[in-house]
């Protein structure tokens, strides 16, 4: 004899629980996490440096990799608070490793908590580390058609930064179906088109997180 | 999707939710997976059932019940299924994604204990 159970549970609720508690303990100091994705080598450490460089915010960031400690050594020159996870061959972060990780880190002394998540446009859009939002990253090398070949992330994330503009001249890249495509998958995510190496674009960045860093004080607890 | 992971935890649950509830053998899973949430079938099916191999979950099959997308216009409160990024009725583009995230265990299938 058999039965049938009804459970309706989520599968990663166990995940779900650690991205919980990190939510709270934000909303409780007021700290923006931004969980930044893209393709390996699409410019989010140059993008982090140059936030660090040129908009005056205290920032921390955790970084994953599969191996070394070359992203956190470069933000580490430039003075900002890092972490480096190493995920051995996991392709993305998960929440439990993010709260251990957070415990190397000033976190009352910060506005804005940066999540570099491992390069990669699939899987670490999948995992809730208790970001506020998803960062998006396209580079302009990687193609125009990558939204619609990659939609959870480009759908899922609030903001969607288009990198290595000044390569533009260079490259087939068709920018209106780019912009078109992101529309359909996300119609209210703003597009900033930056430069990462020159600063390009960064302040229409900088003051994105700044409005979003002034809401979250606002709300804490 | 990370199939490996779902499957994972999938089997954690089970095992847990068996021992706790005094359940005999498991049957069938029933999940529900959204549309948007990019999940492989088969290679989930596949890593299910490698890591149940010689556990106490070894046999029980995966149901897999597809979810499709659907939205809600947050400004004239018209739904549709499909993913048009704006509204059908009034144009808006301040929609909320009602349907196509979800990544649930719907049900189980259990023997009872002998």
């Amino acid at each position: 004899m058999s039965r049938i159970v009804t459970l309706q549970q989520s599968i990663m609720a166990e995940d779900e629980r650690f991205a919980a508690a990190i939510r709270e303990s934000n909303e409780r100091r007021g700290l923006l996490m931004v969980n930044m994705i893209g393709s390996p080598g699409c410019g989010k450490t140059t993008l982090l440096e140059r936030t660090a460089q040129s908009s005056g915010l205290s920032f921390g960031v955790i970084e994953g990799d599969l191996a070394t400690n070359r992203d956190a050594e470069r933000l580490d020159r430039l003075g900002v608070p890092v972490v480096q996870v190493n995920t051995h061959g996991g392709c993305h972060l998960e929440a439990n490793v993010i709260e251990k990780a957070m415990e190397s880190l000033p976190l009352d002394s910060l506005d804005v908590l940066f999540v570099e998540n491992v390069g990669n446009l699939v899987c670490p859009a999948e995992f809730d580390l208790g970001e506020d939002f998803k960062a998006a990253l396209l580079s302009t090398p990687e193609g125009a058609d990558k939204p619609l070949k990659y939609p959870y992330l480009f759908s899922s994330s609030k903001v969607v930064l288009l990198t290595k503009i000044d390569l533009l001249p260079y490259l087939p890249f068709d920018m209106k179906m780019f912009s078109e495509d992101v529309k359909k998958l996300n119609p209210e995510a703003p597009v900033i088109s930056v430069n990462g190496m020159t600063g390009e674009g960064v302040q229409e960045w900088t003051d994105l997180l700044r409005e979003k860093i002034r809401e979250k004080k606002t709300h804490a607890r | 999707m990370h199939e490996v992971s779902l499957a994972e935890s999938i089997a954690a649950s089970l095992i847990d939710l068996k021992k706790e509830q005094g359940w005999g053998r498991i049957v069938e899973v029933r999940l529900r997976i959204g549309a948007l949430r990019q999940v492989f079938p088969e290679i989930l099916c596949f890593a299910f059932e490698t890591l149940t191999k010689g556990t106490e979950l070894e046999g029980a099959g995966l149901a897999i019940d597809d979810v499709p997308i659907s939205f809600r216009c947050r400004d004239c409160g018209a739904c549709w299924a499909g993913d048009d990024s704006l509204c059908p009725e009034c144009g808006s583009m301040h929609r909320e994604t009602v349907a196509g995230n979800e990544l649930e265990i719907e049900s189980v299938e259990v023997e009872e204990q002998i």
